[in-house]
């Protein structure tokens, strides 16, 4: 589903942000992306998103290079990706029905088709109730669910995450990360770049490590921090 | 890929409401501009009817000796009708039309001391152009039986320039207006757009296309210019009715008098101001958006 081929991803000429990286994620995966900040994690997640392109290598997401992907489709690529940040990024001036509604929307889809699936999704991350507020008016957790919502609403091929827990408190982090696993489980591949150690411990998913942008540690059922235990350094 | 138009309605009326403070400030930055742009135009078909009326207002008078004979008088009439640089007819006025115009302009002592058979007869000619004039006075200064010929000369010189001047400027005026409230206007929906850059990334983010986010915003732009220049129109509706008042209705002619509009050229500078309006409203977010849509 996403192959690095020797990528490397340099900034402004001085910063490597990402160096040879060569890695594989099939379809369905759950994978954990960690390091310091700086590693190169979120330059990572840009690149799947096309916001910036490689200096060298190949990035293929389901068989396409979108390296050489012409910059008018690339909103079409951004269609089948799902991203949620640390931020939330909703919009808001738009209640949480309109912010997971706009994806929708922004493909064209017909209001009763809109109608339909929006609920079922908010009904999925347990916001049903809330469907006519403001963003301003949720907590952190909820509007990490609204954002979770959007990302997931198109049933995008892949869902990533940079830092999604980062604003929240570890018990609502949990919930999110549950809800990630649950989009996973319907065949989802998820990718999440994080520092919250305890919640890759809990889940003990493949782990890609990167340290000052080259990947240091590839490990099935992974923790955060090397386990020492000689459990095996390569992806099954 | 069509934009739904129940998508673009919703989306416009709802951002020019949340962000009234800037629709307001692009509507007014719209209707000063284009209120001196519609007026500047104004003034320049104003000042083309005042030299179109000018031409047509001017006359050349060949007066005839007051002992001239028939034969002379219609002489010179035969000739007249035969030039093909002055319109025909020429009005033939005789002694006692030339005594009641005397009665009419001269003060009542003067008036006393004439009697009708000292008055001249006259041509009272209208020259096709204006510089067709001199040659009327040329032509028949000396012919027997001519007391003089009269024209306006040096007046009408001092209007046209005046007017050519004017036509001129105004039109130049009104060139530099457009280039500065289009600047304007840009300025101020780029203002705008900056104010919501959060929004447009988020859109990128999911996937929305370049035309996807454009649109909503070039249709805000295009109401605002829509609007803006409604209210310029209505501006430069009572620029017409002064000009036309100031003008009309009075014995002596001033300047206004030869500008006068007819309605259906205020209503053309006004249907220019509305395009210009619309097309710097939507064009203006346009090129105002661009740097927010790069990938």
């Amino acid at each position: 589903m996403i192959r690095f081929e020797n990528v490397t991803k340099t900034y402004k000429g001085s910063t490597v942000a990402l160096r040879d990286i060569t890695v594989d994620i099939d379809k369905g995966e759950f994978v954990f992306l960690v390091g310091a900040s700086g590693s190169g994690k979120t330059t990572f997640i840009r690149l799947l998103l096309r916001e910036e392109l490689p200096d060298t290598g190949q990035i293929l997401e389901a068989g396409r290079n979108i390296v050489e992907l012409p910059k008018w489709r690339v909103p079409y690529l951004r269609r089948n990706i799902g991203c949620v940040f640390q931020d939330f990024r909703l919009l808001p001036n738009k209640s949480v029905f309109e912010n997971v509604a706009f994806a929708l929307e922004v493909i064209g889809r017909p209001r009763h088709v809109v109608a339909n699936q929006v609920p079922q999704v908010l009904d999925l991350v347990g916001l049903a109730n809330k469907r006519d507020n403001l963003p301003g008016e949720l907590s952190g957790g909820e509007q990490q669910r609204v954002a979770v919502a959007r990302a997931f609403v198109n049933r995008p091929l892949i869902l990533l995450a940079d830092e999604p827990t980062g604003n929240l408190d570890p018990q609502t982090s949990q919930g999110i990360m549950q809800l990630l696993d649950r989009i996973n489980r319907t065949g989802t591949t998820v990718v999440v770049a994080t520092h919250d150690e305890v919640l890759v411990d809990k889940m003990r998913r493949r782990v890609i490590e990167l340290s000052n942008g080259r990947m240091v540690r590839d490990q099935a059922r992974g923790v955060y921090g090397f386990d020492g235990s000689g459990q095996g350094q390569e992806a099954v | 890929m069509a934009v739904s138009v129940d998508y673009v309605v919703r989306e416009t009326a709802s951002n020019l409401w949340r962000n009234r403070l800037m629709t307001v400030a692009a509507v007014l930055t719209v209707a000063v501009s284009l209120s001196l742009v519609g007026a500047a135009l104004l003034l320049r078909q104003g000042s083309a009817n005042a030299t179109g009326t000018l031409e047509r207002g001017t006359q050349v008078t060949v007066w005839m000796e007051p002992n001239a004979n028939a034969q002379e008088i219609s002489a010179v009439g035969t000739e007249l009708s035969q030039l093909n640089y002055v319109r025909q007819p020429c009005v033939y006025w005789n002694k006692a039309r030339n005594f009641a115009e005397a009665r009419r302009l001269l003060p009542s002592d003067v008036f006393q001391a004439t009697t009708e058979a000292e008055m001249p007869t006259s041509y009272w000619c209208t020259p096709v152009a204006l510089t067709d004039a001199a040659q009327v006075v040329h032509t028949f200064t000396g012919t027997a039986g001519v007391l003089s010929v009269t024209e306006p000369q040096q007046t009408i010189h001092n209007e046209e320039t005046v007017i050519n001047v004017s036509k001129w400027v105004c039109l130049a005026i009104a060139i530099v207006l457009i280039i500065s409230a289009a600047v304007l206007i840009l300025n101020t929906i780029r203002m705008a757009i900056f104010a919501r850059r959060r929004e447009v990334s988020v859109m990128k983010l999911v996937g929305a296309t370049n035309w996807f986010i454009r649109i909503p915003f070039m249709s805000e732009g295009l109401l605002q210019g829509l609007i803006g220049s409604l209210l310029a129109a209505v501006v430069v509706y009572f620029v017409y009715l002064f000009i036309n008042h100031e003008g009309g209705g009075r014995t002596t002619s001033n300047i206004f008098t030869a500008m006068h509009m007819s309605g259906s050229e205020v209503l053309l500078t006004n249907v220019v101001v509305v395009i210009v309006g619309m097309a710097i409203g939507s064009i203006g977010s346009a090129i105002a958006i661009r740097r927010f849509l790069d990938v």
